[in-house]
């Protein structure tokens, strides 16, 4: 077997890696990368604008997969299709951006197992055995070997229409991504030979590119003039994603975010379920006219679809508006749910709502738009972005701005002040999830809580990272543990531990545990800090297995401070 | 009882700061280590932050004496005006912008949080009111302490 054509750099994907700079007088522009579920596109900043690269066939939106077809693994840049049904045999893996970094209990993997390569579960919260069909034989890989062939894929194609080497990018990620996905996100950038300066959450970066335009059309540097209150709703096919942002003057601060993933991709199963007969399996055929017929339901009130799924199975239908809706009720009342809460989180009056930017492929849906327009009470959606391209246009304006550059016109002078999309916080109390630091809390951000001891004379107590929602810590994310040891022989209760999380600019989360005595000074034993999220693969295990070795032992309740 | 689910002192603490609510004794001293790196140097920063801070950017947090010091606007400024001001701050002191540690613009972002809310403000500018007759009557020699807007929950605080 050939090597895949792609080498991993390095093990340190946590570490800031400040490397001797080659070329010193140059700062090297970072590319946009918006990597979605379906197509991915790349972008940089020119000198004057951002340009979106096209592929060999003069696509800027190229197809998000990667066949196993022969030796070498082939990604969506390179590889022609000669049609759409070819993606569609089991030699392609697609959808990536809905596994990777998530384990095989979550219902996001279960809702792929209807994709034609395979997606095999056991159930028990370890990573989803991922396999394409090759000369009859399936072949395993991982959801980040299939980004990072892909990565690789569109790095070759930036160097050569840039000349230079392309080493730094800032991707764009879905809201809802873990910090764990992150690093499953981080890790595929390293094994394609890149350096991830930034992963922003997809609408942070329409916000960006809704900054520069605002300041362009406005030539206002001082940030003096009107702010603007932005709704931004990004709907692609993996995942939903709103922000509400407050701009002026090329700020942009992000004041409240949510997502889900929910996208086009559940809207064609469902709709693919209501139209294919009982106990006929789901074929290529059928799902390639399915997706045909929601494209133009979106531009006509109904549509007629005729798929021959061979052995005598005819499907002939006309699929209307009104039926669509319905079958797919579910998901639109989640993104509903999605933009008043992002509306609530970030305290803001509908009336004050200047703009609502629609992106994402899912952006097109009559019934959607029509969500966002009763939600928001505006009659209009924002015209001026391409639902398309905005998100890469936004990431490359960050690559331009984090790398440094300083353009004389003053397009560049941009900032977006980033939130946390979820919470971080602690198992304590019993099984509940304790944020440490919430949900929207400007980035950077560092906030401590206190808590201690359930047991008398406990001298251990267990740290247990989490991010999320979810009220108990199984509806949420695990980052991490470790135990602080050497608390000093004392009555529950007595003890104080101090557990501070900090998170930088660059999202880093870092988290701290100190024990304190009352009438001490200082902390008894070293503090203790850890770099988040520790976890790797499997961890879906890791919690339980650690309620079994050491029940409630170990454990911690928040501590009420005297006044 | 402790069993309750009751969140650190702080957020009581930013909107009072210097006023007589005891501070947890236990932490001040952490002071010294808190210097340590409040994160992963941002891709631009250098090793440098890690102990040392920019003078420039120390003389900010010390210099204000009032939030409205911090964001250097007016105590009557308008909520425009205050908006203004800290999206010009943020262009200086934001991690992104600057060689900052983000720990002035994290200072930044709190004044910033409590000016901007009509309710918060009302509060804050009470106690600035209360602050001032007292040292005024004499808070003899500890003035410059009880101005001092710096006392930092999150930061200082959390060693």
């Amino acid at each position: 077997m050939a090597e895949p054509a792609y080498t991993v750099a390095s093990d340190s994907e946590n570490t800031n890696e400040e490397k001797s700079s080659s070329s010193p007088s140059l700062p090297e522009i970072a590319v946009g990368i918006d990597i979605g579920t379906s197509q991915c596109s790349i972008a940089v900043w020119n000198g004057s604008q951002v340009h979106i690269l096209r592929n060999t066939r003069n696509q800027k939106l190229i197809k998000s997969f990667v066949t196993f077809k022969d030796e070498v693994p082939a990604g969506g840049v390179s590889n022609q299709l000669a049609h759409e049904q070819e993606m569609l045999t089991g030699a392609a893996i697609f959808n990536m951006k809905r596994l990777i970094g998530r384990v095989d209990t979550d219902p996001v993997v279960h809702a792929s197992k209807n994709l034609p390569f395979l997606v095999q579960t056991l159930d028990i919260g370890v990573r989803p055995f991922i396999a394409a069909l090759v000369n009859n034989a399936w072949r395993s890989t991982t959801p980040e070997e299939v980004l990072a062939i892909f990565l690789v894929e569109l790095r070759l194609m930036a160097e050569t229409q840039l000349k230079r080497p392309v080493r730094n990018v800032v991707l764009t990620v879905p809201v809802s991504f873990s910090r764990f996905q992150l690093t499953r996100i981080e890790r595929a950038c390293a094994m394609a030979g890149l350096h991830v300066l930034r992963l922003m959450p997809e609408p942070t970066a329409i916000a960006l590119l809704y900054a520069q335009q605002q300041q362009m059309a406005t030539h206002d540097n001082m940030g003096s003039g009107n702010e603007r209150l932005a709704v931004i709703f990004n709907m692609g096919a993996g995942y939903c994603d709103v922000a509400v942002t407050a701009t002026a003057g090329g700020v942009s601060q992000i004041k409240s975010l949510a997502g889900n993933p929910i996208g086009g991709e559940d809207i064609l199963q469902n709709t693919i379920r209501h139209i294919a007969p009982p106990n006929v399996e789901a074929s290529s055929l059928l799902r390639v006219a399915t997706q045909d017929a929601i494209h133009r339901l979106s531009e006509q009130d109904n549509v007629q679809i005729e798929v021959d799924l061979g052995n005598g199975n005819k499907i002939s239908k006309v699929l209307d508006r009104l039926e669509f809706e319905e079958v797919n009720q579910k998901a639109f009342a989640e993104c509903e749910r999605l933009v008043v809460q992002c509306l609530r989180d970030a305290k803001v009056e509908v009336g004050d709502i200047d703009d609502v930017i629609m992106v994402g492929g899912c952006s097109y849906i009559p019934k959607v738009r029509n969500i966002l327009k009763n939600v928001c009470k505006k009659d209009e959606i924002f015209k001026g972005v391409n639902p398309l391209e905005a998100a890469v246009r936004g990431a490359a304006l960050e690559g331009a701005v984090t790398s440094g550059i300083h353009d004389p016109f003053g397009s560049l002078d941009l900032l977006t002040i980033q939130a946390t999309a979820l919470a971080v916080g602690v198992r304590a109390n019993g099984n509940n999830f304790i944020p440490v630091i919430p949900r929207n809390t400007m980035v950077p951000a560092r906030k401590d809580l206190f808590f201690t001891t359930v047991q008398d004379n406990q001298k251990e107590a267990l740290i247990i990272v989490y991010e999320g929602e979810g009220e108990t810590v199984e509806e949420n994310h695990l980052l991490g543990y470790f135990k602080i040891i050497g608390i000093p022989a004392a009555p529950k209760g007595v003890p104080e531990i101090n557990v501070c999380m900090d998170i930088d600019a660059s999202n880093a989360l870092r988290v701290f545990a100190a024990v304190l005595m009352p009438g001490s000074s200082s902390p008894v034993v070293p503090v203790i800090e850890v770099r988040m999220p520790t976890v790797d693969d499997g961890h879906g295990w890791c919690a339980q297995a650690l309620n079994v070795k050491y029940g409630s032992a170990l454990d911690l309740i928040t501590l009420q401070r005297k006044m | 009882m402790s069993g309750t689910l009751v969140y650190s002192a702080g957020n009581s603490l930013r909107f009072s700061p210097g006023n007589s609510l005891p501070q947890p004794k236990t932490i001040r001293s952490f002071n010294r280590t808190a210097r340590f790196p409040t994160g992963a140097p941002s891709f631009r920063a250098s090793a440098q932050t890690l102990n040392a801070e920019p003078a420039v950017m120390e003389s900010v947090r010390r210099r204000a004496s009032s939030l409205y010091e911090l964001l250097k606007v007016n105590e009557t400024a308008s909520l425009t005006e205050i908006k203004t001001a800290y999206r010009s701050l943020a262009k200086v002191y934001h991690p992104d912008a600057s060689e900052s540690d983000g720990r002035d613009f994290m200072e930044i972002h709190k004044a910033y949080a409590t000016l901007s809310d009509p309710t918060t403000r009302a509060i804050y500018d009470s106690t600035l009111g209360a602050r001032r007759r007292r040292v005024h009557a004499g808070a003899m020699g500890r003035t410059g302490r009880v101005y001092t807007t710096t006392r930092r929950w999150e930061t200082d605080q959390c060693w």
